[in-house]
């Protein structure tokens, strides 16, 4: 399976052809409001102990809900629908596509559903590798496939009118990424 | 031909975001107009072409769907032109917005 929003990293290129165990990866919806590195920290307690040294690396995006809406209206809530049984496999599926590609050790991702309110996270990812760059692309392209593979809608709640989101913006400052080869 | 792809199968049709709110309903269950059954055929049987610009046909002449309209059958993405059997679940998903 291929994913539009992504590449192979350079580094995993190299190490192309170690033996290697598969990723683990940590996904979940959640209703109630997310503690980003209380979930890291739950990611590290789950995932290190029965493997040794944490890897050198780990980056982190921590998604929150913006305060205006795409008109630039004050927002008073995020309503985030999803697909049930087809959300949570897609989340995890990203997941383990990106940290494949990406070589990395392990991905956690968590993402929220229902009324969300302004400045409150929407979605925590984090990649563990032992190099920065995998690390960093695979938290990266992992964001963006979920963006644009993962069945979510947005409504946003202004002067109590909701309005559904058309589309995400693309990423600011980015050429487009490529397919995998 | 014989089996349910000749006679009609029932589809479970569900809808998401704007699309739902634009039908009106969230899911129904669908007989389908005879042989070869895709989500393209059953998108016009329910008169989801009808519902307005978003949901209108995209230019090609009623063979595709709306820009950014999405098919899943069974919760898999898959081509609007994909074959459904009896049973199957089918939805249609407006342009994703997750993240």
């Amino acid at each position: 399976m291929s994913w539009p929003f992504c590449h192979r990293s350079p580094v995993a290129e190299v190490h192309a052809s170690d033996a290697r165990r598969r990723p683990t990866v940590r996904s979940s919806l959640a209703l109630a409001p997310l503690a980003p590195f209380q979930l890291v920290e739950q990611w590290q307690e789950e995932i290190w102990p029965a493997m040794g040294p944490a890897p050198a690396a780990m980056s982190l995006f921590v998604g929150r809900v913006r305060g205006t809406t795409t008109a630039g209206l004050p927002l008073e809530a995020l309503e985030l629908e999803h697909y049930p049984g087809m959300s949570e496999r897609l989340l995890e599926q990203l997941a383990r596509s990106m940290a494949e590609l990406h070589r990395v050790e392990a991905v956690g991702v968590a993402h929220r559903v229902g009324t969300i309110l302004p400045g409150e996270p929407i979605v925590v990812v984090a990649a563990f590798a032992d190099r920065r760059g995998p690390a960093q692309r695979c938290c990266q392209e992992l964001l963006e496939a979920l963006k644009h593979e993962a069945p979510f809608w947005k409504r946003e709640w202004s002067g109590g009118t909701g309005t559904w989101v058309a589309g995400n913006t693309p990423l600011a400052g980015h050429p487009p990424l490529g397919r995998p080869s | 031909m014989s089996g349910p792809e000749a006679s009609g199968a029932t589809i479970r049709v569900r809808l998401f975001g704007s699309l739902r709110e634009a039908a009106g309903w969230a899911e129904q269950s669908v007989c389908t107009n005879g042989a070869k059954a895709t989500p393209l055929a059953l998108w016009r049987q329910l008169g989801l072409d009808l519902l307005g610009p978003a949901a209108a046909a995209d230019g090609s002449g009623g063979e595709a769907l709306p820009g950014g309209v999405r098919v899943a059958i069974n919760q898999e993405f898959t081509s609007p032109h994909a074959p459904l059997v009896e049973g199957d679940e089918l939805a249609f998903l407006p342009p994703i917005t997750g993240g």
